[in-house]
């Protein structure tokens, strides 16, 4: 192919050299030898990409881009000059372009594995299935003997969905095969198993069982072909041979339930006979929770609280603090939680009368015999339960975990039972007294980490950051990055949440804004990390995992993790579109408290006070790095710490174009989530703002679907309604589809008629009433006094929470009513909550 | 609590779980190595006291196992390696520990051969050292001086799988008695094949496959792809 000079051989032997280091990551030799070759050749293509791939290595991508353009000029028909393009695209995750150059790579030099290799590699990674299969067809076609290439290839057409060519391709391979591969052969025992596993996705479940057992003795993977005998067989109907091998699985793991209920399908059982199972099975494995556990789900009335005793008898004995925690998801049953608290007062009430006496005395405050440990945690189960928040009895709860407080002398309960106290503390709103309690429990055990994560989550949630950090730094790596470095780079997405979450309350949007975005990277990240896997797993064999893998991959980022995060964002960003001002700390008055009243100033006074925040600003951020520069003088050399240009976020909130910003997190969260009501309705307040009316519609539309009822949805109707009776001028087909589609106004009366409707068929809900209120500014519909009435009954209603007490305040303060007497009436109900205190 | 293999998904909450209760820590990326090279190895054990918001929702754990096998065993012989275990305080003497090993030894043995399973601790970690010296019956073996990053040292400890061994053994006899059994009552004839799990012979087998696994592609062919490594780990334990 004409491309351009070959290089003199003692340039071509230089040019060796370049590969070498380059593949040995030694840069800086590798580009000393590419100068020597450019001084004699400084229009050598191939020598000039290669330079610039080493210059990206270096980290500067810029002048790398340049050089591997000027390369490419010198030499169009290089495949060396296309490939080094497409890494650098690749290396820029720009994968659309890399695959590009690599194909143009291929083009000039079509037998090249390697490039091939590549190119599939960023197919697949883009979930390019065609493109996968056919680089995948090509590298089988070379080299037909390597079984990792037919796998590679029925991959391709699995994920592609065509799975009668899967099987098809991966059973090829084994009819080349002159005689069967040993049982220790990893590679095949996963290979055939993972063809069974194809079988099974086609439905054909005869199929897939008649192939199972004629590989059962040489795969090695002893749970899975159970399972999956169990489950092909339960789909058949062959109850014998399923119920057979559910017990088999049972008799491995007794403590998962698919097993139960694939045993209880095959068994066919109803009524006493499903709980006699469940007795035999207890019997067979007296240390398994499930078979005792079970029964409580399916049984009701007497029969549950013959089952309830004994398990509550078993569990109690046991005094571990888990017990309450096993049986919580019953509570969602009136009937059921509360035959369980007298069951769990009548055991106490038995625990006390045996109180061992010794020497006469009673043993009120002495040893941790194990009936005292009974007593305390039967004492810790009632003060759970009547802090569940369907109970949510304070009071009460605090006597309880106070007398097992003063039982319990052991510094390991104490911990435990600290932790207990804390939490309801919290649950009241208190948390600044969690706070000290957590601190206390941490106390008892400084060593334990459980205890001192706890305890930094309770500082945040009391906006004590500074302190939070310092905690967790007890069991950060703390080099050159600081605690917080270490748990963004250890991906602690708890943390960093909650942190950003604090922000927000305290109004310090920049930083909120930060901590969301370090959890979007780490996603971004989490997407990054299979694709070292589409390599990797095809020479270690484990496919199944590997499917398993890239399917979770496509699901990621529905994660409730993600979802938390964006939705902060999104609200945020909407935020400052509207109060621009706010991205300026100081005149970030969240709450309210303190600050200057931006709104209330006149256009002047708006741009003094603008100007002063900027200062601040600008003081704050110096303020930051001069403490960065010190922290790094500290270190005496030693790892770079990375630059931080923006340790505040404050470039982050001072978006110009915040709607755009915001849209990088409703695109995830509404395709990956769609069914989630708070991305729908997010993505509706955005879309109105950008006047994408049809894309708002369809969150609306989307959002009722989810929770017709939901106090938003009402809100977001009427306001949507609203909207369209102002006559806006749309296109003939926006109106004409919004016409078609948008039926949820109504068709007679008012929207102010249509909204009192609601009112009253949800009077006992605070956040509807919330929402009437909200709606009724909107339509200007009504008084303020009688809208304030209305959120001073919301906190009377019975299912009111905290939160809703502390969003009827932030109401109360829109709506410029009595704040005071608000905050009165709410600290009647909510005694201990920090928020309701009069202020000193 | 349901105990079941770890899955890809379960991921983001064991990293929870883990950076919850222990000072070593990993990113993603190294749970999905262990994941995706041994994932018999591993298990997880689920809350169930909430039910899910939504069917898809991953669900919160309360404690892992996440284990290995030795990949270049220095002694030669084939044995796994606990990377990480450990369980939610709140969810603690409910024996879930015990439980989760005992799944990911049996693994070891059936599907890779383990003889014996090995794991460090922490000088200082006293509930650790009690669960695997008293519940699990591990044996210290030597202490590794230095071991973790800050400096302190390590228990080595170790079990000998023998008792699995022998179980899985009985469980092979009933197994191919009740095959017997079957075709001799008209089944087809089944193979009689070799039926005991993969041996040590196994092993030698897979030796020279994990030599040939790191030679490199497409050297000759100039500018090879070096991101074919799976980061190592931050911190080992």
């Amino acid at each position: 192919m004409p491309s351009q000079q070959p290089l003199a051989s003692k340039e071509a032997s230089l040019f060796r050299n370049v590969l070498k280091f380059y593949e040995t990551k030694q840069y800086k030799k590798g580009l000393k030898a590419a100068e020597q070759i450019l001084k004699k050749n400084p229009k050598h293509g191939e020598t000039l990409a290669m330079k610039g791939l080493l210059i990206n290595c270096q980290g500067k991508t810029e002048e790398a881009f340049q050089i591997a353009k000027e390369a490419l000029k010198q030499d169009m028909k290089s495949h060396v000059c296309w490939h080094v393009y497409g890494l650098l695209y690749r290396s820029q995750k720009n994968f659309d372009e890399a695959i590009k150059a690599y194909k143009m790579a291929l083009r000039f030099e079509p037998d090249s594995q390697q490039i091939l290799r590549d190119l599939a590699l960023l197919q697949i990674q883009m979930r390019d299935y065609n493109g996968y299969i056919e680089s995948r067809r090509l590298m089988v076609m070379s080299k037909p003997q390597i079984r990792q290439n037919w796998t590679g290839l029925a991959i391709a057409y699995h994920l592609a969905g065509n799975l009668s060519e899967a099987e098809n391709v991966l059973t090829k391979y084994e009819e080349t095969l002159k005689q069967p591969p040993p049982r220790t052969d990893l590679e095949n025992s996963e290979a055939i198993l993972y063809k069974n596993y194809i079988v099974a996705e086609t439905g054909d479940y005869q199929k897939a069982l008649d192939h199972l057992e004629s590989i059962s003795r040489t795969a090695v993977d002893k749970v899975a072909i159970l399972e999956a005998r169990a489950e092909y067989n339960l789909k058949l109907g062959n109850n014998e041979a399923a119920e057979k091998a559910y017990r088999v699985l049972l008799e491995r793991n007794p403590e998962k339930r698919l097993y139960y209920t694939g045993l209880e399908k095959s068994l066919g059982v109803e009524g006493e006979e499903r709980l006699k199972i469940y007795e035999e099975l207890a019997e067979q494995y007296p240390r398994a929770d499930a078979p005792k556990r079970i029964p409580l789900d399916f049984q009701e009335g007497d029969a549950f609280k013959s089952v309830a005793q004994k398990y509550l008898d078993w569990r109690l004995k046991r005094a571990a603090p888990s017990t309450f925690t096993s049986l919580k998801a019953l509570y969602g049953d009136v009937t059921k939680r509360e035959c369980l608290e007298s069951l769990v007062e009548e055991f106490l009430a038995k625990t006390r009368e045996e109180k061992p006496v010794e020497n006469g005395e009673k043993l009120t405050n002495g040893s941790s015999t194990p009936n005292n440990n009974v007593l305390i945690y039967t004492l810790y189960y009632l003060s759970q339960h009547h802090d569940h928040w369907r109970i949510r009895n304070t009071e009460k709860a605090l006597s309880y975990i106070n007398e097992a407080l003063e039982l319990a002398p052991d510094n390991a309960d104490q911990g435990e039972l600290k932790l207990g106290l804390a939490r309801i503390l919290k649950h009241a709103g208190d948390v600044r007294k969690a706070m000290e309690e957590m601190d206390n429990a941490r106390q008892k055990d400084k060593s334990d980490r459980y205890y001192n994560t706890k305890c930094s989550k309770y500082m945040l949630r009391n906006d004590c950051n500074e302190e939070a950090i310092k905690t967790m730094g007890l069991f950060t790596r703390n080099d050159v990055n600081g605690p917080l470095g270490d748990l963004l780079e250890m991906q602690c997405v708890w943390y960093i949440t909650e942190d950003g979450e604090s922000y927000v309350r305290q109004g310090k949007l920049g930083l909120a804004l930060k901590r969301f975005h370090a959890v979007y990277k780490i996603f971004e990240d989490w997407t990054d990390d299979q694709f070292d896997f589409h390599s990797f797993s095809l020479r270690k064999g484990m496919i199944r995992a590997y499917i398993e893998m890239v399917r979770w991959e496509d699901s990621l980022w529905s994660h409730p993790f993600f979802r938390r995060a964006a939705v902060n964002a999104i609200k945020l960003y909407l935020l400052l579109n509207d109060k621009p001002h706010l991205a300026h700390g100081s005149l970030a008055n969240g709450t309210g408290d303190g600050a200057v009243d931006f709104e209330s100033l006149s256009t002047t006074e708006r741009k003094k006070a603008m100007k002063k925040a900027k200062r601040e600003a600008q003081k704050q951020e110096k303020a930051a790095a001069e403490a960065a520069a010190k922290a790094k003088d500290e270190r005496k050399g030693g790892e770079e710490k990375k630059q931080d240009d923006d340790p505040l976020g404050a470039k982050l909130a001072q978006t110009t174009e915040p709607l755009e910003k915001a849209l990088v997190w409703l695109k995830p969260l509404l395709e990956f989530s769609p069914t989630f009501l708070e991305g729908q309705t997010a993505g509706f307040d955005v879309y109105m703002k950008r006047r994408k009316y049809l894309l708002a519609l369809k969150c609306l539309l989307a959002a009722h679907s989810i929770a017709p009822e939901d106090p938003v949805v009402h809100e977001q109707i009427v306001r949507f309604q609203n909207f369209l009776n102002t006559k806006p001028e749309l296109s003939p087909t926006v109106q004409s589809i919004i016409d078609e589609t948008f039926t949820l106004a109504p068709k007679e009366g008012t929207l102010a008629e249509f909204n009192e409707a609601y009112l009253s068929s949800h009077a006992d809900s605070a956040r509807a009433s919330f929402s009437v209120v909200k709606v009724r500014q909107v339509l200007g519909a009504s008084e303020g006094s009688e809208s304030e009435a209305l959120i001073f009954d919301a906190l009377k209603k019975e299912g009111a929470t905290l939160k809703d007490a502390v969003d009827g305040l932030a109401l109360v303060k829109e709506l410029k009513g009595d704040v005071g007497r608000y905050t009165e009436e709410a600290r009647q109900r909510w005694l201990m909550a920090n928020v309701f205190e009069v202020k000193a | 609590m349901d105990i079941v293999m770890l899955h890809p998904s379960h991921i983001p909450h064991v990293q929870t779980c883990n950076i919850t209760n222990l000072p070593e820590n990993y990113f993603a990326k190294y749970y999905l190595y262990h994941a995706l090279t041994w994932p018999q190895l591993s298990y997880v054990a689920i809350d169930l006291s909430k039910p899910p918001k939504s069917p898809h929702d991953p669900p919160k754990i309360v404690g892992y196992v996440l284990a290995k096998m030795e990949e270049e065993p220095v002694d030669g012989i084939p044995h796994g390696h606990i990377t990480s275990l450990s369980v939610m305080r709140t969810h603690r003497r409910l024996g879930l520990a015990e439980k989760l090993m005992r799944q990911s030894q049996k693994a070891m043995v059936e599907t890779f051969g383990a003889k014996y399973v090995s794991l460090h601790v922490r000088v200082s970690n006293k509930a650790a050292l009690r669960l695997y010296k008293d519940t699990l019956q591990f044996e210290v073996e030597k202490v590794e001086s230095k071991y973790y990053a800050d400096g302190e040292d390590a228990f080595s400890m170790k079990q000998n799988l023998d008792f699995i061994w022998d179980a899985v053994k009985k469980e092979e006899a009933l197994y191919k008695k009740d095959e017997k059994k079957s075709d001799a009552e008209g089944g087809e004839g089944g193979d009689e094949d070799e039926g005991d799990p993969v041996g040590d012979e196994g092993q030698e087998d897979k030796k020279p496959k994990e030599v040939m696994r790191k030679v490199k592609i497409g050297r000759a062919l100039g500018v090879s792809d070096l991101v074919e490594k799976v980061e190592q780990p931050k911190a080992a334990s």
